[in-house]
């Protein structure tokens, strides 16, 4: 995830690196991250994100940043439907449900929509 | 849809028969002997394998047995949550009428590569999250939204218990057209690429821009790209005639959660 800053991603997996090229496939996706229920809010809203990565990136990316508990876990839905599969990468959710040029997903400290 | 309900019988009697081994290193004493099952194509490795996890546990060392259960084929650990039919025919084990050989293991489940939704209430919460992201994409989610929670549990029900028309009689709803809708808004689709699990999704609409129904051949061309070329398309181990339409295929080949699982071929141009 990338914006004016750039925080340390959650897991060993490198973050991409302004000399990645380019070309359509790399092209960053534009994630809308809204909280839900008691969980803290992220003040920045929209980030950029590696198509490839996966949403359980997001969940220990959201986990990490709110430096929440171990034992605490992250729901994520997208548009207040569904919640997708942890190995599910953020490339087709957007291709499918994405808006406005935006991927919009909730997040929550428990399940929300079933 | 009455009189194509011998496709989605056809469909729901697809089985495999699976050869499961135990990993040598887990064993304490004698081998035992590997175990042999017929299961359905569009159950989960989970649901079909209590009885095989009952009978390896006494070979294995007290500490494991307990263990969270995952399987690999020559090495690729198997994806709990795919069904096992889109498993089988992305590895393409051997020839057709041999067992899939695979191995059960009950220690160092690898959880970087695989997600460990390895138990029925897992595996059931996700099936639900399918069918909903299928409906978002058929009817904008309006027909799973009205539909009551005992329904949702007579599917998953009809499903781990193998009642054809228990299934049916709800998911019949979900495979029609919304009001007077004469298709459906996008196609749930997931394409499989040879041997890699992951896939791709995209908004597919059954309908070409004139507003006729789309059949394989207008998919290839639309999956198609200057450098490489769609040329055939697989799943419940059949390669799929280019005439069939897409609204069809959704209706009659999708797996229980509600989605088509469409191994692609590709020649480059």
């Amino acid at each position: 995830m990338t914006d004016t800053e750039e925080p340390q991603a959650p897991t060993t997996t490198s973050t991409t690196s302004v000399a990645a090229p380019p070309d359509k496939d790399s092209a960053k996706i534009c994630i809308l991250l809204n909280a839900t229920g008691n969980v803290p809010i992220i003040k920045k809203r929209t980030w950029t994100v590696d198509p490839n990565k996966t949403v359980s990136w997001i969940q220990k990316f959201i986990h990490k940043f709110l430096k929440l508990d171990a034992n605490e876990q992250i729901f994520l839905y997208v548009n207040q439907t569904f919640a997708p599969a942890p190995d599910q990468i953020i490339k087709n959710l957007y291709e499918c449900h994405g808006t406005n040029g935006k991927l919009v997903l909730y997040y929550c400290k428990n399940q929300a929509w079933g | 849809m009455a009189h194509d309900r011998e496709v989605l019988r056809m469909i729901w009697e697809g089985q495999i028969g699976i050869c499961f081994q135990a990993d040598s290193e887990e064993i304490v004493g004698l081998r035992p002997e590997p175990f042999y099952l017929m299961v359905s194509r569009l159950s989960y490795l989970p649901l079909v394998t209590d009885k095989v996890r009952k009978y390896f546990t006494r070979y294995i060392a007290a500490e494991h047995q307990e263990g969270a259960v995952w399987f690999d084929f020559n090495g690729t650990p198997l994806r709990l949550h795919y069904p096992i039919g889109v498993l089988y025919d992305l590895l393409h084990p051997n020839e057709d009428g041999t067992p899939w050989c695979i191995t059960i293991h009950f220690s160092k489940f690898p959880e970087e590569t695989l997600v460990k939704l390895n138990t029925k209430e897992l595996l059931e919460s996700h099936y639900l999250a399918c069918l909903k992201e299928a409906d978002v994409l058929k009817h904008r989610g309006l027909v799973i939204s009205a539909m009551q929670k005992k329904d949702h549990n007579q599917l998953w029900l009809g499903l781990i218990n193998d009642k054809f028309d228990q299934f049916w009689a709800i998911n019949r709803r979900l495979m029609e057209p919304y009001n007077d809708q004469e298709s459906f808004k996008n196609i749930p689709v997931r394409f499989y690429y040879d041997d890699d699990f992951t896939y791709m999704q995209k908004l597919i609409s059954p309908l070409n821009e004139a507003g006729q129904r789309k059949n394989l051949a207008d998919l290839m061309a639309e999956l198609s790209t200057p450098v490489r070329k769609a040329v055939g398309f697989r799943t419940h181990g059949i390669c799929l005639p280019e005439e069939t339409q897409l609204q069809w295929m959704s209706e009659h080949m999708s797996y229980p959660d509600n989605f088509l699982h469409l191994s692609v071929d590709y020649v480059s141009e």
